[in-house]
């Protein structure tokens, strides 16, 4: 077979890598947020992880010398395709024998479990891309290393795009599996059948690993079977895994392996109506942003004439209303948007708006309790009209952090609405308006005859006046507010996660930080500007998708199309990057000065122009920044003198650039400074980058020696 | 410094000659290893060594009810914990230390919360009904209760909260402004400050007023007994009645729990029982009729059985809640077995929140939440058929 047969089906093995183990990562983000707490921390080490090991295994190729093989390559590709559903059941089953069973996990057995799980699939992906590389070069020494580079994102992008726009609404998750890794099984196949030194026990192995993943589609439904009770309803939304799980009388909705709540949850309901609508007189329209079982119930005491239900997930509304969890009443408008893009786009006035969202521990949730969305909330209330939202609460003390919480929350509200009541309880409610509030509920519920099984008997026992006056007067006066660049919240829900691990994320920073120094000592100035062109290019991706959320809602969709446009730009940059290498050093250069550049745009486009950027600025943005990256690794990669080594060292390099970059951004720049300032972080990090390469005395000559 | 028993002196004397000799971390991976094997997770706390505080602050007092080893370590008596501390090192409860080779508390005088709660949310539903109990806690547990709903003080260090400067003769000025009947040691574990609960209990008798003690009844039998002595009422977790949920779901046993129970029924101290139906781990009709069979035997039928609705929290949030035709069916086996008195908790507006005789099955305390809106009960008696009612009702 011609040479160039050859190289082209070792590229169809590298595209068809590129796919599977993209959606392989996507679905693997899935089942861990359905197992793990979802919280930014959880995602940016699952991220963290992932590029990590996928680096390690890349620096593992670096023994191989010539006993790279076609042969070992079909090997390797079957592998991993078999690999990839043993690691989502790995993911979704062994979390009952490492933890117990309905138990939350802190953050040291979540890093532990993540890197356990993702481990042999990661490693060995990682390996597989540099692994190609070296078949390639044994077979045509001139093959250059960024061409595989290139066809690794162009398999990305694709997995990426077919994940986000076809599989995830049509299939489940090992379905979707199956069919990313076709390509896989048969680019091996192909591969095999154009070389002499293959065996027929590759075909039996391809065979074998096709059976694994069909076996995935069979156990997916078993494995999900509920420790107590009977799943009666399962399916994956686009937005995350719903189960509704019936025990006894008791349906139960779960989203993301997190109860939400059931048909018998009469004390919550009444405490979410009651506390906001009985200060109304009169009550024409509610809005809902999401919901609690029961709430219908409890709304239709005051016949209201419209009752808006704003929920994102249509599958959502469906099965809350077939399983009794929420009942239709007269007047029900169920609306199915993100609760903050509606409002923007909405001139409707309402009585009240009632939120029932969880604890503001996602950048997603935190924009609906930010000075913005507030803002927004009060432009959509009529006169007297209240605002009500609700976050956990205390049962006899409240915890430093969860006292700066609702410090932060009652400052950022208070800036738009003249009076605010705080009622403590299992949930703390702040009920919300420019009319004064009255902290009596029982009363109030007497005066209208309205009935309640809980607050009528126990509201005088667990919101006594006098917890309400304590914990209004513990609330600290010069707490920060909640905005939107900066929040506040989300830092403050990391550090009560670690309170209620007792732990500290202060170990695995230490040595997160040690690990880094050594490796950065180690590296050459080339790999250095890669390793932090990695950094800055998630870091942007990052960005980009949480501006994306503060200015045009929920992006669950968007987020495809955002991480394409950064795969996208990737391509051609590094396409041209690899017509003009021979500039050398005074492109790096130049390209460093170019992504600063577009940093320092990025913050003087938001300062200046904020909500009124369109949405294409910002995939412009993404889709510029990535080009520039892609045009620094063939680049890098020349000046290193493009052999072997060197080609394994840049693809690590890049890695664990872009590893080192999601923990810096989404867990401590983003927090801590807020978006502008993680922005101003990216500049400084590339500044020194520029001053790394552009202080460089050394002059290197491209190495002609062959390793092999 | 109270004496403690042989048997105790023997365990803690083995134990401590077994930690002193292998090394500790050896100790934890042996342990780990030995529960893996027995297919049972267990979630007990551990010592925190070298953890204890430089100088000893205002309220510090040295423990009672401990015993002082060789090489200046100490073993605590209090609770079936039995820590062992050597110099600097602090409790499984976080409250004790070993300060110099003395034990000491770290939590006398220093409450973190304080409330007047109705006395029927402790729940004590056949003690003084209609009245308050003025409630206090400090920090700490010997327990490491996945769903507790006090984390924040029972899972911290006394140095790490907010507290008040609160000793004994001032909790009895604060009981009496407030004109509450009872003092209850509640929300966190009691037994941790065990040296603060039985000064003030003492104060607090001499007084006129009630001490009742809200716990997981996991405590030593020397301390209990004292404790006793001035104990008018008491609720006590029966969380399980398997050891092995006790030690995957707080970190504790069963036996020393039964143990307590024992003991405060042969003392007479009037108490009550709590069990959460956690789903998947209490909700075995089987364990429940032995449970109901066990309290039969040991403790007659007249000790009132609260059966609560376990709602997803702290760290067991992954869980539904109970369902409530459960907990329904767990009461009437409970009465079935022959036990009197079986509420329901944390479900509003259900029949099993109110008191029917067990005589003539009338209606004499009916509950919506923490008011009564009818009560039925004259001198202790059933006012329909003039039956004693069990419980302490004036």
């Amino acid at each position: 077979m011609k040479l160039s047969k050859l190289i082209k089906k070792i590229q169809f093995v590298v595209i068809a890598t590129g796919i599977s183990s993209v959606v392989t990562q996507l679905l693997a983000i899935r089942e861990f947020l359905s197992q793990f707490n979802g919280n930014e921390f959880v995602i940016a080490l699952i991220l963290f992880a992932w590029l990590l090991l996928g680096g390690a295994g890349t620096l593992l190729a670096r023994s191989v010398k010539k006993s790279a093989s076609f042969n070992r390559l079909c090997w390797l590709s079957v592998v991993l395709a078999a690999l990839s559903p043993i690691e989502l059941i790995a993911i979704r089953v062994l979390r009952d024998v490492f933890f117990i069973h309905g138990a939350s996990v802190g953050f040291y057995p979540t890093l532990a479990y993540i890197f356990i799980t993702i481990a042999p699939y990661c490693l060995l992906l990682g390996f597989a891309l540099p692994y190609s590389l070296i078949v390639a070069k044994n077979a045509a020494p001139d093959y250059s290393g960024t061409r595989i580079y290139i066809l690794d994102n162009l398999g990305d992008i694709s997995g990426g795009a077919l994940f986000s726009f076809s599989l995830v609404f049509l299939v489940t998750p090992f379905k979707s599996l199956f069919i990313a890794n076709l390509p896989l099984l048969f680019a091996a196949y192909r591969l095999y059948h154009a070389t002499h030194e293959s065996r027929p026990s590759i075909l039996i192995g391809a065979i074998s690993a096709m059976g694994i993943l069909m076996a995935g589609i069979m156990i997916e439904t078993p494995s999900l079977v509920p420790f107590k009770g009977e799943m009666t309803y399962y399916k994956e939304s686009r937005y995350g895994r719903i189960k509704i799980i019936k025990d006894r009388e008791q349906y139960t909705l779960f989203v993301n392996g997190q109860p939400m709540f059931s048909n018998q949850n009469t004390n919550m309901a009444e405490e979410i109506i009651h506390y906001p609508l009985s200060q109304l007189k009169s009550i024409n329209s509610v809005l809902m942003i999401s919901a609690q079982g029961g709430v219908m119930n409890e709304v239709e005491k005051y016949h209201p004439e419209t009752v808006d239900y704003v929920e994102i997930d249509p599958d959502i509304t469906d099965v809350v209303f077939r399983f009794g969890l929420l009942k239709k009443i007269p007047g029900l408008n169920i609306i199915n948007s993100d609760g903050r893009a509606y409002l923007k786009n909405t001139n409707k006035l309402y009585n009240a708006i009632i939120i029932n969202l969880p604890e503001p521990d996602t950048f997603q949730i935190n924009r609906f309790f930010t000075d913005r969305f507030f803002y927004l909330a009060k432009q959509h209330l009529a006169p007297g009209g209240i605002l009500s939202f609700y976050v956990k609460g205390f049962d006899s003390y409240i915890s430093d952090t969860e006292l700066e919480k609702i410090s932060s929350l009652y400052h950022t509200v208070h800036t738009f609405f003249k009076n605010i009541l705080l009622l403590p309880g299992n949930k703390i409610f702040l009920l919300c308006s420019d009319k004064p509030i009255n902290k009596d509920i029982p009363t109030l519920l007497d005066e209208k005859n309205i009935m309640t099984d809980y607050i009528n008997g126990y509201y005088y026992g667990n919101v006594t006046n006098e917890r309400i006056e304590r914990l209004s007067k513990q609330i600290i006066p010069d707490s920060h507010i909640n905005r939107e660049y900066s929040p506040q919240l989300i830092r403050l829900m990391f550090s009560q996660w670690f309170f209620e691990f007792s732990t500290s994320p202060a170990g695995f920073i230490a040595a997160l930080l040690i690990l880094t120094i050594i490796y950065l000592v180690r590296i050459t100035k080339e790999e250095f500007v890669l390793f932090s062109t990695g950094c800055v290019n998630m870091g942007s991706e990052i960005l980009v998708i949480f501006a994306f959320q503060i200015f045009f809602g929920y992006i669950y969709l968007q987020i495809g199309l955002i991480i394409t446009v950064f795969l996208a730009g990737l391509l051609p940059g590094a396409m041209f990057g690899e017509s003009i290498r021979r500039q050398g050093k005074q492109l790096l250069v130049f390209a460093d000065g170019i992504m600063i550049m577009l940093l320092v745009v990025f913050i003087a486009s938001i300062l200046l122009f904020g909500d009124h950027l369109p949405a294409f600025a910002f995939l412009i943005f993404g889709f510029a920044v990535s080009l520039v990256c892609g045009c620094q690794f063939p680049v890098a990669l020349y000046i290193q003198g493009g052999e072997k080594p060197a080609a394994i060292n840049a693809f690590s390099a890049d890695l664990i650039g872009a590893a080192f970059g999601t923990l810096l951004t989404s867990i401590l720049l983003i927090p801590y400074v807020g978006i502008l300032w993680t922005a101003a972080g990216l500049i400084l990090f590339k500044i020194i980058s520029l001053m790394v390469i552009q202080f460089n005395n050394e002059t290197h000559i491209p190495k002609t020696i062959s390793i092999i | 410094m109270k004496p403690i028993s042989r048997r105790q002196f023997l365990s803690s004397s083995a134990l401590a000659l077994a930690y002193n000799t292998l090394p500790s971390q050896a100790f934890c991976a042996l342990k780990n290893i030995a529960d893996a094997k027995s297919g049972q997770k267990n979630i007990a706390g551990k010592i925190f060594k070298n953890d204890g505080p430089q100088k000893l602050w205002k309220w510090a007092r040295e423990g009672c009810n401990y015993l002082t080893l060789p090489g200046d370590a100490v073993v605590c008596g209090i609770c079936p914990n039995s820590c062992i501390l050597e110099k600097g090192d602090r409790s499984i409860c976080r409250s004790k230390v070993n300060f110099d080779g003395k034990l000491y508390t770290l939590t006398y005088g220093n409450p973190c919360s304080i409330n007047l709660d109705p006395i029927e949310k402790k729940p004590l539903f056949h003690f003084k009904p209609k009245t308050r109990a003025l409630s206090i806690a400090t920090t700490g547990c010997n327990f490491r209760c996945l769903n507790c709903q006090n984390w924040q003080i029972s899972q911290a260090k006394p140095e790490e909260v907010r507290h008040y400067d609160l000793f004994p003769e001032k909790v009895i000025i604060k009981a009496k402004e407030k004109n509450a009947a009872s003092i209850a040691y509640t929300y966190s574990e009691a037994t941790t400050y065990y040296e603060y609960m039985i000064d003030t209990a003492r104060l607090a008798k001499k007084n006129g007023i009630c001490n009742l003690w809200i716990s997981n009844g996991y405590i030593n039998e020397e301390p209990l007994l004292e404790l006793c002595k001035v104990l008018d009422a008491a609720n006590v977790n029966l969380k399980s009645f398997s050891d092995a949920v006790y030690r995957e779901l707080n970190g504790g046993r069963l036996d020393p729990v039964l143990n307590t129970f024992k003991i405060m029924h042969q003392q007479k101290v009037h108490f009550e029982m709590t069990t959460l139906v956690v789903p998947g781990y209490v909700d075995d009709p089987d364990m429940i009729k032995e449970m109901c069979r066990w309290i039969l035997k040991n403790l007659g039928p007249d000790h009132p059985l609260h059966f609560l609705r376990f709602f997803p929290r702290y760290k067991l949030d992954r869980l539904p809640p109970t369902p409530v035709s459960l907990l329904t069916q767990f009461r009437n086996l409970a009465i079935k077995e022959g036990i009197r008195y079986v509420y329901v908790g944390n479900v509003a507006g259900h029949e099993g929140n109110n008191t029917y005789c067990h005589h003539c099955g009338k209606l004499l305390v009916e509950r919506k939440g923490y008011y009564i809106p009818t009560y039925n009960i004259k001198n202790s008696r059933c006012k329909f058929c003039d039956t004693v009612i069990p419980g302490v009702w004036t």
